[in-house]
């Protein structure tokens, strides 16, 4: 160790020595580890956001064959009817409003709920971060907003929020474990109902939130509903939400699968770049190293300082393309359809993994060209021009 | 001290077909402490041998004993280690790192000792005075001149303290002036600090210096130097 650091200086000037080659050289490294921690947060996302979890035990009952929440249309009085069901603890109706139902980067979503109801079951598992309950308790146009949603539209507290042809003022910000909690705007649900009311939607809700008693239970209970309305002329369609998630974006999934195949390429890039970059490295610097070896440095030794060059490139260049791919994601980008969303946000763990994976491609891009010096003749070396 | 023994020491390379022969049973004892020069027509094979004796080539056959070292058999790594401690290497053409200051270039060396920062610069600082160069310390090859750079190269080849200096043509490329000023230094290194010079060179003036010289002609030793070399 205290070696390297004595070699470090030497090994920081033979990467400045051809500015130009380097700096291309980790542009590229940067691009595409910006590239690669982008749809790692990209696939991570889906994955919070589709994956059920043994924690969840929220169902959601909505009218079946909707496409978008707002073809989902079932009557206010099912809650009733939900709740009677053996293993639901409560149904909480909800209106949801959406300003663009296609897979969009920018969607608001709108949810409105009886506010009692909201305040007993959603606010315990919220963490208000700005704001109050109270403050948005006392105005019927008041919104408490994703996090995520208040960064993207940048909206504080007391700001007014347009979206969907509604405005609301946001009462507080909301900050949840749950990618939809992030994402949304929660209103009043009389509200909502009333700035939607084109002739007679009243006591019309687009979904039923459902907290069942026992998480094991959920498929059991989600089938009882649907038996309870199947003769209904409003049947439903219930599932977690994470389920519907997944359904709805489906073709977002497979873009991102297709494209954490990206990703993977991006990772042979930067082995192909940095393995470029040393080898013409040390084609140059033959001579140097048969110095190097006259003075005393073992062919190991040799071998060593161009392996830590090529991992300092994926240092330097991962790190660049990193810290941008953080710098995008600070915005929490997310991509909403039909009222739901998929958040891509950083995850320090996955962030560390790419610099560690750009490092150790570094490395091994470094291995062959080093074998390669360490075996050249020394005295050979003096010779060749 | 360094003394060196060659008994029927024998290069060849093969260049396709035909083989050469630079070195060709050469029997050769260097005293410790001696300066000699290495005399001899281009081709003769001096290089070769000042690679052969400082282990960064190695023999076809016969004997060679350095410190009383069998370096012929010692393994690359074992020989760099060797090195690092017994051997300073004075090329022809400096051979300085191009991005290194003359400090760095100096420091080179000591890298690989388990020395602190302040012994370094200590060591550093006094072989860049013996070379007399000090006061170029903080500067880049490409700004000094042929004769500056290989004072550099010998404060490089000094700055661990070897017993034994190799110096393969030092004054080739440096006039009259700058020759006298490293002839004298390499005298002083030998006369002050008792190390063993072997000091390759065409330049006659070498030999008022050494305390012999040698004549290479054809891969041997000969007492007195042929045609070509009197008129070189
Ligand atoms: N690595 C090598 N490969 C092939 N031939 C070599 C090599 N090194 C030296 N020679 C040959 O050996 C002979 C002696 O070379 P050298 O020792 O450099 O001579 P000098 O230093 O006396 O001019 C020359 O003919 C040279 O071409
Ligand atoms: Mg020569």
């Amino acid at each position: 160790m205290p070696d390297l650091l004595r070699v470090l200086p030497l090994i920081a000037k033979q990467i400045r020595r051809r500015p130009l080659r380097s700096a291309l050289t980790l542009c590229g490294i940067a691009v595409a580890m910006f590239l690669h921690s982008t749809i790692d947060a990209m696939r991570d996302g889906v994955e919070r956001a589709t994956r059920v979890t043994a924690e969840d035990s929220v169902l959601v009952v909505y009218r079946e064959n909707r496409y978008c929440p707002f073809t989902s249309r079932l009557p206010q009085y099912y809650g009733d009817r939900i709740e009677a069901i053996d293993g639901v603890a409560r149904a909480i109706p909800m209106k949801i409003k959406v300003s663009n139902c296609r897979a969009s980067l920018d969607v608001v979503t709108f949810r409105g709920a009886p506010p009692e109801q909201f305040v007993e079951l959603y606010v315990p598992d919220l963490e208000i971060i700005a704001g109050s309950v109270d403050a948005w308790l006392r105005r019927s146009d008041a919104a408490l907003v994703g996090e995520a949603l208040a960064t993207r539209r940048r909206v504080v507290v007391g700001d007014r929020l347009d979206a969907a042809g509604i405005t609301v003022t946001v009462a507080g910000i909301i900050r949840s474990d749950e990618p939809q909690d992030e994402n949304v705007a929660y209103t009043h649900l009389s509200f909502l109902q009333e700035t939607s009311q084109r002739g007679g939607t009243g006591g019309v809700v687009t979904q039923f939130q459902v907290k069942v008693t026992d998480p094991t239970r959920m498929e059991e209970v989600a089938r009882a509903i649907d038996a309870e309305f199947a003769r209904d002329p409003d049947p439903t369609a219930t599932r977690p939400e994470k389920a519907f998630v997944a359904a709805a974006a489906s073709d977002v999934i497979e873009i991102v699968e297709f494209a954490s195949w990206l990703g993977r390429a991006a990772l042979i890039a930067v082995f192909a770049l940095i393995a470029n970059s040393i080898a013409l490295a040390v084609r140059d610097r033959v001579r140097e190293h048969a110095i190097l070896e006259t003075v005393g440095f073992t062919p190991a030794r040799i071998a060593g300082l161009i392996v830590i060059e090529g991992s300092l490139l994926g240092l330097v260049g991962g790190g660049v393309g990193a810290l941008g791919s953080l710098l995008l994601l600070r915005q929490r980008p997310s991509i909403g359809m039909e009222g739901l969303t998929v958040e891509f946000t950083a995850q320090p763990g996955a962030i560390l993994l790419g610099l560690f994976l750009a490092v150790a491609l570094g490395l091994a891009a470094g291995l062959l060209p080093a074998i390669r010096a360490a075996r050249r003749p020394i005295a050979g070396s003096f010779r060749a021009v | 001290m360094i003394g060196i023994e060659c008994r029927a020491l024998t290069k060849k390379f093969m260049k396709g077909e035909t083989t050469i022969t630079p070195l060709d049973s050469l029997d050769l004892v260097i005293e410790p402490g001696s300066f000699l020069a290495l005399m001899g027509p281009s081709g003769s094979g001096k290089t070769t041998l000042l690679n052969l004796i400082a282990g960064i080539d190695r023999p076809t056959s016969g004997e060679l004993l350095v410190d009383g070292l069998d370096i012929a058999h010692l393994s690359r790594s074992r020989l760099a280690r060797w090195r690092a401690e017994k051997v300073g290497y004075i090329f022809q053409l400096y051979h300085l790192v191009p991005v290194l200051t003359a400090y760095e270039n100096v420091e080179l060396p000591l890298l690989i000792h388990p020395l602190s920062r302040k012994e370094r610069h200590a060591r550093v600082q006094r072989a860049l005075e013996l070379a007399g160069i000090a006061d170029r310390h903080d500067h880049y090859p490409r700004q000094l001149s042929g004769g500056q750079e290989q004072r550099v190269a010998i404060a490089r080849a000094i700055v661990a303290d070897p017993p034994l200096l190799l110096a393969d043509e030092p004054t080739g490329d440096l006039d009259r002036e700058s020759s006298t000023a490293i002839l004298k230094l390499l005298r002083k290194l030998s006369e002050d600090l008792g190390k063993t010079l072997l000091v390759v060179t065409h330049d006659i003036a070498t030999t008022d210096y050494a305390q012999a010289t040698l004549h290479l002609e054809k891969g041997r030793l000969v007492t007195e130097p042929g045609e070509e070399q009197r008129h070189a």
